[in-house]
């Protein structure tokens, strides 16, 4: 078992990258790249959802904002591309704390609601904000590799969202064997407890808001740069949030893993719908009937169920007094 | 000037009226199930779209739609809270409803994108392009039909729910489920109930939206915005406070309309969600209920 876990996760890492090599053409190099990014993506949403419970459907404003960011930074003030990516990652961040202050004060289907109205507002404000964005006619960001061509491009940027899943999953990992990841599990399990227990759950919920933020709006970033051109609607769509929450709740938001597993599901087969069906909407139904059934009957995820180990109970089921008298003789 | 602010506000009116209804489907769900139904919107516009059917098929006007789609969304209704709500543990229904209903936003948005493409459709009947003109001020004869079918439709909705023996048992239901029941309220038939009541609604202000506003089938993301932005400045399950929300930020949108411009009015409704939450998380009118929500 030891060994399953230990080798299991290398055996992937090194599949994961020789990939670019092993696959026949650009075309699955182009649909590897995108299904890392939305794992990345995920197991970044992963550090507030799993973490906290705390749903938001609208973690897409951080990645819209990273990429406009980014584009904006290159393109306005043809700042390099490394600059403007990681400056307009800390600038989301610092964002997500102001909104984070806002939105954690109300739990439950509020937050949700919150979550969805500021993609709505983001997509507004890009939209309408002509002069600094192009409207709604996108805005186009200059290749930062000129000498490769598209299909070497594909191949860096693998890499690229390669690394930025290394860090997000380091990521989760670490804050889940931390304080700070036992105040926010306490937060999920009962919040009124955990503040009563003097878990400061204010400053653990921004952070892990604006930590989760982070990643998603680097991934955001990473995809302005990789596709050069920028169109509000898409990048804003409250559909990459949802993917993002259905990709975790499919693979299990309680599992390093789980938002990994559940990209390497529902990306692949979101690709395999847009050429099996072409440019139809039926796809958004087909998301939508996904999410309705994981959420039915699979809320834990499938590594839930193939680990097969229940949630024990948050709180020991032995009293203090049967604690006490095991150490009293 | 005066004028202009005049014309705003009365445009406000007649649109928060409108609002008003498409809110009030939101609390009643709100209320029984304390789920917040995030399809609401999405099946407004599969009412539109139906109403739009029954139009340019039978080229009938858009209110006969109306005999179909009010019981057949009724019946929607209970199916959805049966079928799919009541299924989902308790202990974590709040989140677990809003992804549901949003994978059934999805699904119908999907939907209506397959069958009737993503181009823009509207209903235009000729007495809706007119308007009436007051002391300068001028009202569409749509806006004002859509003021007069909502406002209509909320004085049914309120005598069933304070005349009718199944308002009763509704509110009961809403103000304390246990109690309820134990004073032989079958209160899982009367949530279900609640729900296709609140479909209902959706139905009637579906065929509305379909005469006063061009749709295509991703309309619906800017409702859940401004649907949820109504309830939540409201107080989550106050069917008054909703209605007097709606009223409030529909003049707000309308005199930003007139004085700026549409992005600023749409932005109004998201400024007043922030706002709300910040220095009242419970909303205007909200009170025991709305807290932990």
């Amino acid at each position: 078992m030891r060994i399953a876990s230990r080798g299991l996760p290398l055996l992937v890492a090194a599949l994961a990258i020789a990939y670019p090599w092993l696959v026949p053409n650009y075309y699955l190099v182009y649909a590897g790249a995108l299904t890392v990014m939305y794992a990345a993506m995920s197991t970044s949403w992963n550090l507030l959802g799993g973490f906290t419970g705390y749903v938001s459907l609208g973690h897409s404003a951080f990645f819209g904002l990273g990429a406009y960011g980014t584009g904006l930074l290159v393109v306005r003030l043809g700042v390099p591309w490394v600059v403007a990516l990681l400056v307009s990652a800390v600038l989301v961040t610092v964002f997500a704390v102001g909104v984070g202050i806002a939105a954690v004060r109300v739990r439950g289907a509020s937050f949700v609601i919150v979550s969805i109205a500021l993609v709505s507002m983001m997509n507004l404000v890009v939209q309408g904000w002509r002069s600094l964005t192009g409207g709604s006619t996108g805005l186009q960001v200059p290749s930062p590799f000129p000498g490769l061509h598209r299909g070497e491009t594909h191949m860096v940027f693998f890499y690229l969202f390669l690394a930025l899943l290394a860090v997000a999953l380091l990521c989760w990992w670490h804050v889940s064997r931390s304080r700070f990841g036992a105040g926010l599990r306490a937060i999920r399990e009962d919040e009124d407890k955990a503040e009563s227990l003097g878990v400061p759950t204010g400053a653990y919920k921004v952070a892990a808001f604006a930590l989760s933020a982070l990643f998603v709006a680097l991934a955001g970033g990473l995809y302005a740069v990789w596709f050069g051109s920028l169109d509000p609607i898409f990048v804003f769509s409250i559909l990459i949030g949802s993917y993002m929450v259905l990709m975790s709740l499919l693979g299990g938001v309680r599992h390093l893993y789980g938002p990994l597993l559940g990209a390497l599901i529902v990306a692949p087969a979101g690709e395999y719908f847009l050429i099996a069906l072409g440019e139809t909407q039926i796809h958004l139904t087909a998301t939508g009937l996904v999410l309705v059934l994981v959420v039915l009957f699979m809320p834990d995820g499938i590594l839930a169920r193939l680990t097969r180990r229940r949630p024990g109970p948050s709180i020991p089921d032995e009293t203090a007094d049967q604690r006490l008298q095991k150490v009293t003789p | 000037m005066v004028s202009l602010l005049l014309q705003g506000l009365a445009l406000g009116v007649l649109t928060g009226g409108l609002y008003a209804l498409l809110a009030s489907g939101l609390s009643l769900y709100f209320g029984v199930m304390r789920v917040v139904m995030v399809a609401h919107p999405a099946f407004l516009f599969l009412a539109a779209y139906l109403t739009y059917t029954v139009h340019t098929t039978f080229g009938v006007d858009p209110f006969l739609a109306l005999p179909v789609t009010v019981p057949l969304f009724f019946a929607l209704g209970v199916a959805v809270q049966r079928l799919l709500i009541a299924r989902l543990a308790p202990e974590n229904l709040a989140m677990m409803s809003v992804l549901l209903t949003f994978g059934i936003a999805l699904t119908i948005e999907g939907l209506l994108g397959t069958v009737y493409t993503g181009s823009y459709k509207s209903v235009s009947m000729e007495y809706a392009t007119r308007s009436l003109s007051v002391g300068g001020v001028h009202l569409p004869y749509d806006k004002i039909i859509a003021f007069w079918v909502a406002a209509l439709t909320l004085a049914v909705l309120f005598a069933v729910l304070v005349k009718s023996r199944f308002g009763q048992a509704l509110r009961a239901t809403i103000q304390h489920r246990e109690a309820a029941r134990l004073v032989g309220v079958p209160t899982e038939r009367v949530a279900g109930y609640g729900f296709g009541v609140g479909l209902a609604t959706a139905a009637v202000g579906g065929t509305v939206l379909a005469l006063i506003t061009p749709f295509f089938p991703a309309s619906h993301w800017v409702w859940i915005g401004k649907l949820m932005a109504i309830i939540v400045v409201g107080g989550l399950g106050s069917v008054v406070g909703a209605a007097l929300a709606a009223i409030l930020l529909g003049v707000v949108e309308g005199l930003v309309l007139v004085t700026v411009d549409a992005t600023w009015a749409t932005m109004m409704f998201y400024v007043f969600l922030f706002l709300a939450l910040l220095v009242r998380p419970q909303g205007l009118f909200g009170g025991r209920l709305a807290h932990r929500f």
